[in-house]
């Protein structure tokens, strides 16, 4: 009997440990990561500018082609490029469409998105801790520019009530995008007047290793640029914020230049370059811009650009082309490979194939953006630059506007920047400041009314932004100042009934996710979620 | 009162040590049959004195007391009989009844107990393993399908080796994964999915129930119901299967070889236009550039035969070409070897069994090979003392396992090759250089040639199984039980984006190409069990309690090494140092369930029976800082009942009349550990700046032991001597605060997390038919019917109740998907129609073409009513067997039909070829007047989101699943033969023919994924296959 109560007593104490729960909080933490206190936040900024820098075909398939910086035949194995190219959608249309969202806002997987999010996180880690004064600072600039991205894309969005699951907000509002506006320039302004010196200096920063004056120019720079964004809705607003940003101090060499270096061999590459180089022998620049820079003999055609060598197999390397300046042709948007009468071969002006029999390419005359340096995965990404601030001060003050300086000298500083800055990309494109100065002083700005003032400012805007392969800068200031003038594709079955687009659709899953806030949001534009709607800055007329 | 003074007197000696002893011998013999009776528990009433039965019913028990004493001999399924034997009487023999209610058959139930089935107040089936052994799959759980009710078994196109999606009773619940738990010997097995495609490819790794070898499976016994589980707890929410393995038997020794050879042969659905071929905006390429922008394009001309330059310069007729599926895949030969040994004695058993498995997929340069060796022993240490060891090695290599669903590495793409196009002019699918000939316009659809001769996807797993379980009898109704099981399993899975691939091409390493990617899971589940048993003792004459209380812990714990790089340095040397970039990735897990449990049957008589059960549960899942230990467990308890009536009252005709009933909860828990608090992580650095990150998904502390609750009432019912059977259940079963990933807006900063809030409900109707129309000496005819009805409604998903989409595939992505949506049957279809107007016209633009119109639900991926038909006949020494299944209700997302409609190769996109398309009405409310071409019509349809209406296809069917026709040469014929015993040979056949089907050009069964969430999703996998072959078993003496 002795035995079983023995048995009796085991059988207790099993379920006595059955409910021994005191070490299991310990099994349920994760040994190979780690929790906030124990964490550097300097590294989410670092993720962040890499991760807003890496926008690949986030905007090379659409604003890349939109802008008509870039065209292609949108056939063979880039036939998605048809979503730029012609606005044609594919399969993956509304994929793309949310990636600009996901790079922006999204959750922090892989480098490649969640920017505001790895920064707003860095902001809650450190805004109680004064001695981490800078990063906070940094990273407030930081989300205040990717947020403004993502509202120049989508129109309203979450920015009040963005980034704050954890406190319980799993449905955050979408904001008037005018209210974003405001508030992207108040949090400028406070994180300018927060940076402190004689506190911890930011170790984490890819642009200026944590330099506190050139993050204030940034700044400036950005505010400006924010500002100018405002001309066609609200130009008084515009007006202040230029001034402010004038005065404050913007960036005033392209030593300020805001560029993310890249490491490719440990996976932190240039996605732009990479994508560039997958569609390599079906990406042309376009008609468009190779005419405009042949129209105003500038320098950078015969560094910018190149026609491959002959036929399929060079088409599809990096080998050097030709880059004389007087052989480069731009390939026209809208043309395809489908043997109809939009077949590239029926354009005007089609130069012929190179190569023969299977190496044969269709598309072997036109010119490319040159491959050793726009393939190059290690090559910088431009975020913020000084050729765009003076250009956009070249306009300020053509509005007559008090920023300093004239609109003539501004201009010229800011094309010069534009054209020497490009080395920074790869030395193949430098282009030396006596070619820059020479050029710029035999191009001055037309000063003979506002208007060919305007129009030559936001043409070359276009045509520097687009050259830095930076094109959803190109697209926002297109669609903001109307030039150039860019006429569009008109192609069966397009999306936008032969309009360019003027914005991306919200996230498909916003709808179901975030659905009386997308609602909300919608409302906010011209024609509804569409591609042809307009955000609040962006008015018809 | 003089025996009673003996009594007692004998009573008080035997307790004496050193009482004097002797030996008595005997044998038990079945009263009807005549036969021994193997491991009869012979005991001395109120001594610790007995022995267990030889194979011929004979035993000798020594230690007997001199005196006359009690001597009870129990065996399960028979009466415990309990005799006197005189003092110095020295022999015994006896006869035991077989159990009056030994109607039903004996069944393992939870923690391995044996009960009899007409005691059960709850619904159990048995598969017996000669049903899985003659016509085979390779994943034994597919053998399952059709077999009992409420079981719904379905494969993937993933070729030879892949998993099976098992759901017992529906989906039971949403995040569970839906699978079973698989209990061998009494000790949970791994079942983890191992890597599945979605719509961005990849490939079917197996599951864990595939790695069996059915020859070493004695039966299995599903366990539907909650009641029937509970006692599993958290890991019982999805019903539990019993495999018990073949062990040898008392008595015997023997050598069995089975020798089993099957080929499959690719079936094609496919039914395309052969009008017009290749090309596109109606007109045949006009050179190799417009031949390679069109090899899956059918939007060309009229196929002519007239001749044209296709992509590869060389010229070829422009006509049709219909063999390509059967050519492309071979035949697919699996050549299984199983020798086993087993031999049995008074003290134990024991069974070795050796097995090869030797397969070719139809997929070329793809196969699956299995090794493995199974041991049973069961020792007998002393009478009371009982020891099992089960250990099972299994050594599996899945050879190239094909990509499924997207184009990279695929080689299923040429499955919508042009239909002019023999396929074979894409051999070799490499240049001179070794370079991948591409062969469309998108370099993301791999050459299928080129997949065949350099792909590299092979995926390891060595794997131990093993238990041991000690019983030991304290008295002849208290025994204490101990059982330890450990699953080992260590896997590599080598992939190699081989050399010549030219998605690959790296232009940072002068175009060089290729990766490297070797991971090598390890995976560990030790569970422990401990408890104490009482069996049939009486509490009163009419009385008997039986029951268990014990505890249990659970250990999980995985753990990865991946390394990989790319593009390879030298070309062709696949080792992960020849490559110019690298990267690795470790993961670790850990998580623990400490459980107590009590289980309580009582049987009146021998007709009614009352059982309760109840368990505890602890998850290490739910633990984090602050939350409270009360919220890391639950309790849940079941009771369930049967009264056997036929017992108290006959009924004319009736042989056997049970109803039963039963309510019971289990619980669950999150499936992944670490979800309750954000953590921060590295990544590598930038030029030595390090980079960060943190948890995507947001944490809770909300959450809780999730809880399964269900209802079974059913009755079971025999007629005419037994040769009509009914079996009938009806469950209500649901789910509360199921732990949800939810999804969350991006804007949040976190893209998922997880929530208590998902509620599913199952209710459902499950009947079996069982009947012998004929039986006489020579023939016999065994039929059985069993149909499932199962309504499934989410009731709640996460905490806004949102639409929680699941998969989709890539022609239908953004435009049809499956979700689980509320007061819906899940996971539902979701899917653009056309815009409609109030009359019922299609809405057109401007020119011409559809629009997009309301996202509808088009219906659920899983069936709602299901079954199979089982006939068995024999005829002297012929036996023929063949099984019908069939499955009603449910929907699927055709990938094969978008892309076939895009693709111009579908019948239907012959509408308009030559007269184009003029349909529909402006939104306005106008006749369209404009014209597009049928490619346009067609491909705008894509263009623009709204594949609903063509994409999503009817997914009933009727199938004649298996046929044997076996014929044996038995004893007699062997008798002055030396060696041989018997010999049996089978003709055997797997989906032999579909009888009926809704969905006109693919399988109604095919999908790339068996997890829930991509149910019902197909295209681009391998094809469904016949299966045909010959199974020999051979008995040696």
């Amino acid at each position: 009997m002795k035995r079983y109560f023995i048995y009796i007593g085991l059988a207790g104490l099993l379920m006595q440990s059955a409910s021994c729960t005191k070490n299991f909080q310990e099994i349920n933490t994760d040994p190979t990561q780690t929790s906030a206190d124990l964490y550097n936040p300097n590294y989410l900024l670092t993720s962040a500018q890499h991760a807003f820098s890496s926008q690949g075909y986030n905007m090379f398939l659409f604003e890349g082609f939109w802008t008509q910086i870039m065209a292609s035949t949108s056939s063979l194995t880039s036939n998605y490029l048809s979503n730029g190219d012609k606005y044609v959608a594919t399969s993956g249309t509304s994929d793309y469409q949310g990636r600009i969202w996901n790079t922006d806002y999204g959750s922090t997987d892989l480098f490649y998105t969640g920017a505001g999010n790895l920064v707003a996180e860095a902001i809650t880690l450190t805004k109680d801790d004064p001695s981490k004064v800078n990063l906070t600072a940094t990273c407030m600039i930081m989300k205040a520019m990717i947020l403004q991205q993502a509202t120049d894309v989508y129109g309203d969005v979450p920015y009040s009530q963005a980034f704050q699951g954890k406190t319980g907000i799993t449905q955050p509002v979408y904001d008037k995008q005018e209210e974003i506006y405001n508030s992207i320039f108040n949090d400028l302004t406070t994180a300018i007047g927060m940076f402190d010196a004689s506190k911890t200096l930011v170790t984490g920063d890819l642009y200026y290793g944590g330099d506190i004056t050139k993050w204030k120019k940034f700044a400036y720079s950005l505010m400006l640029r924010a500002a100018m964004r405002l001309t066609k809705v609200a130009p008084a607003t515009a007006q202040t914020w230029a001034e402010k940003a004038a005065a404050g101090g913007v960036f005033t060499s392209t030593a300020d230049d805001a560029y993310t270096k890249v490491q490719s061999t440990n996976g932190h590459d240039n996605a732009q370059a990479r994508v560039y180089g997958t569609d390599l022998y079906q990406t042309r620049w376009s008609k468009t811009l190779i005419d405009y820079l042949k129209a105003n003999a500038d320098p950078r055609l015969g560094v910018v650009s190149e026609v491959p060598q002959a036929g399929l197999a060079a088409n599809k390397v990096t080998t050097a082309g030709n880059t004389t300046a007087s052989a480069q042709q731009g390939l026209p948007n809208g043309y395809d490979l489908n043997g109809g009468p939009t077949d590239v071969t029926k354009e005007p002006n089609y130069p012929g194939s190179t190569g023969t029999g299977d190496d044969e390419t269709p598309l072997g005359k036109y010119s490319r953006p040159l491959a050793s340096v726009y393939t190059n995965l290690n090559s910088p990404i431009f975020v913020l630059t000084y050729a765009q601030t003076e250009l956009l001060l070249a306009e300020a003050a053509a509005r007559g506007w008090n920023v300093g300086g004239t609109a003539a000298t501004h201009y010229a500083a800011g094309t010069i920047a534009g054209l020497t800055s490009l080395s920074t990309l790869g030395s193949a494109l430098t282009i030396s400041s006596t070619t820059a100065t020479t050029w710029a002083a035999l191009h001055p700005l037309d000063v003979t009314s506002t208007t060919a003032s305007l129009k030559q400012i936001n043409e070359q805007y276009w045509a520097t932004t687009g050259i830095q392969f930076n094109y959803i800068e190109t697209w926002f200031n297109w669609r903001r100042s109307g030039y150039p003038v860019l006429t569009p594709v008109v192609y069966d079955a397009n999306f936008t009934g032969g309009q360019i687009p003027r914005r991306q659709l919200y996230p498909v899953t916003e709808a179901s996710l975030n659905g009386t806030n997308y609602k909300a949001g919608v409302t906010g534009l011209s024609a509804g979620d569409t591609w042809v709607s307009r955000v609040w800055w962006d008015p018809a007329s | 009162m003089r025996q009673l003074r003996l009594l007692i007197i004998a009573m008080l000696l035997s307790t004496v040590a050193f009482a004097q002893t002797r030996q008595v011998t005997g044998s038990v013999k079945d009263s009807k049959s005549g036969a021994g009776l193997p491991t009869v528990t012979v005991l001395v009433k109120g001594k610790s004195v007995a022995t267990i039965s030889g194979g011929d019913g004979s035993f000798t028990l020594k230690g007997a007391p001199e005196s006359a004493f009690q001597l009870q001999f129990s065996l399960v399924g028979y009466t415990t009989r309990t005799i006197e034997v005189a003092a110095g009487q020295n022999s015994v023999s006896i006869t035991l009844d077989e159990s009056a209610t030994q109607l039903g058959e004996l069944v393992v139930t939870a923690l391995g107990i044996a009960k009899d089935n007409s005691k059960l107040g709850y619904s159990v089936a048995k598969v017996g393993g000669e049903l899985m052994t003659k016509a085979r799959e390779t994943n034994v759980a597919l053998s399952l399908g059709g077999r009992v009710s409420g079981v719904n078994v379905h494969g993937s196109s993933g070729g030879p080796g892949s998993s099976a999606r098992i759901l017992l009773r529906g989906m039971p619940s949403m995040n569970s994964g839906g699978a079973p738990l698989f209990v061998i010997n009494g000790v949970p097995m791994d079942n983890t999915q191992r890597g599945a495609a979605g719509e961005w490819g990849g490939a079917d790794a197996g599951d864990g129930i595939g790695n069996l070898n059915p020859d070493d499976i004695e039966d299995m016994t599903v366990l539907k119901g909650q009641a029937a589980s509970a006692l599993y707890g958290a890991r019982a929410a999805n019903g539990v299967i019993l495999i018990t393995t073949k062990s040898g038997k008392k008595g015997t020794f023997s050598v069995d070889y089975n020798m089993n050879y099957a080929v499959d042969k690719a079936i094609d659905f496919t039914d395309w236009q052969y009008t017009y071929g290749q090309g596109t905006g109606g007109v045949k390429p006009a050179n190799a550039s417009g031949a390679q922008g069109t090899t899956r394009l059918s939007w060309g001309g009229k196929l002519d035969g007239s001749s044209f330059t296709q992509f590869d310069g060389k010229s070829y007729t422009y006509s049709a070409y219909k063999d390509n599926i059967a050519k492309f895949y071979r035949p697919g030969p699996t050549f299984t070897n199983t020798v086993s040994m087993s031999s049995g004695g008074d003290k134990g058993t024991f069974r070795l069994s050796l097995s090869n498995l030797d397969n070719q997929s139809i997929v070329r340069n793809s196969g699956l090979n299995r090794k493995s060796i199974n041991l049973n022993v069961e020792q007998n240490i002393t009478p009371k003392l009982n020891v099992k060891v089960m250990a099972n090695y299994i050594d599996e290599l899945q050879k190239n396992k094909p990509q499924l669903s997207d184009g990279p590495l695929n080689v299923n793409n040429g499955l919508f090759i042009a239909n002019n196009i023999n396929e074979k002019i894409l051999d070799p699918g490499y240049d001179a250089n070794g370079a991948e000939v591409l062969w469309t316009d998108d370099n993301y659809v791999t050459n299928p040639w080129f997949v065949i001769n350099r792909y590299i996807n092979n995926i390891g797993r060595k794997r131990l199984i093993s238990a041991v379980t000690v019983k030991y009898n304290l008295t002849d109704w208290l025994y204490a039980s101990g059982r330890i099981g450990y699953d080992y399993e260590n896997d590599r899975i080598l992939k190699i984006e081989p050399t010549g691939t030219d998605y690959t091409k790296n232009q940072n390493y002068s175009n060089q190409t290729g990766s490297y990617n070797l991971q090598t899971p390890f995976a560990g589940q030790l569970n422990g069990d401990v408890f104490l048993g009482v069996s049939n003792k009486n509490i009163t004459k009419d009385l008997v309690i039986s029951g268990v209380v014990g505890g249990n812990i659970l250990k999980n714990n995985t753990e990865n090494v991946t390394i990989s790089g790319s593009p390879f340095i030298v070309n062709y040397l696949y080792t992960p140092t020849n490559v110019y970039t690298f990267n690795r990735s470790y993961t670790y897990t850990k998580k623990e369930s400490h459980s107590g449990y009590y289980s309580v049957d009582l049987n009146w008589k021998t007709y009614l029976n009352l059982s309760t059960t109840g368990r505890y549960d602890a998850f290490s899942t739910l633990a984090g800082t602050g939350i409270p230990n009360s919220q890391l467990g639950i309790f849940t308890p079941s009771v369930s009942g049967s009264f056997v009536f036929s017992e108290l009252h006959k009924l004319p005709k009736m042989s056997y009349g049970k109803i039963r009933a039963s309510y019971a909860q289990t619980s669950g828990e999150p499936v992944q550990p670490y979800q309750t608090m954000v953590y921060y992580g590295l990544e590598s650095t930038i030029n030595g700046i390090p980079t960060g990150r943190f948890s995507n998904n947001l944490p809770s502390g909300l959450l809780k032991p999730f809880t399964v609750t269900e209802v079974e009432v059913g009755a079971e019912l025999k007629w005419f001597d037994n040769r009509l059977g009914l079996d009938v259940a009806y469950f209500h079963r649901k789910t509360k605060n199921e732990i949800m990933k939810a999804n969350f807006s991006l804007a949040t900063g976190y893209s998922a997390g997880y929530v208590p809030t998902g509620s599913t409900m199952n209710k459902g109707l499950e009947v079996m038919i069982t009947g012998t129309p004929i039986t006489n000496k020579d023939f016999n005819w065994n039929v059985s019917l069993n149909l499932t009805s199962v309504k499934n409604e989410i009731l709640h998903t996460d905490n806004f109740n949102n639409t929680i989409t699941l998969g989709t595939d890539r022609p239908n992505h953004g435009s049809v998907y499956s979700a689980y949506e509320v007061g819906k049957a899940g996971p539902q279809i979701l899917g653009y129609d056309y815009k409609w107007d109030a009359k019922g016209n299609m809405i057109v633009d401007d020119g011409g073409l559809p629009v997009q119109g309301d996202l509808k639900s088009w219906g659920t991926v899983l069936p709602t009513l299901y079954g199979g038909l089982n006939n068995d006949f024999s005829y002297k020494n012929i036996t023929l067997s063949f099984l019908v299944d069939f499955n009603y209700g449910n929907k699927i997302i055709s990938a094969t039909k978008a892309y076939s409609i895009y693709r111009g190769l579908n019948k239907e996109t012959l509408n308009g070829r030559e007269t184009g398309i003029t349909t529909g009405v402006y939104e306005s409310g106008a006749a369209n007047t404009k014209t597009v071409t049928s490619q346009a019509y067609y491909q705008a349809i894509f263009n623009r989101n709204i594949t609903g209406p063509l994409s999503v296809l009817n997914g009933d069917y009727i199938k004649l699943r298996q046929l044997t026709l076996g014929y044996t040469l038995n004893e007699k014929l062997f008798g002055s033969v030396p060696l041989i015993r018997s010999i049996n040979v089978s003709l055997v056949g797997r989906n032999l023919w579909t009888i009926m089907r809704k969905s006109d050009i693919i399988d109604p069964e095919a999908g790339f994924s068996t997890l829930v969430s991509y149910a019902g999703i197909e295209g681009t996998g391998v094809p469904s296959a016949r299966t045909y072959g010959v199974n020999v078993n051979v008995k040696f003496k």
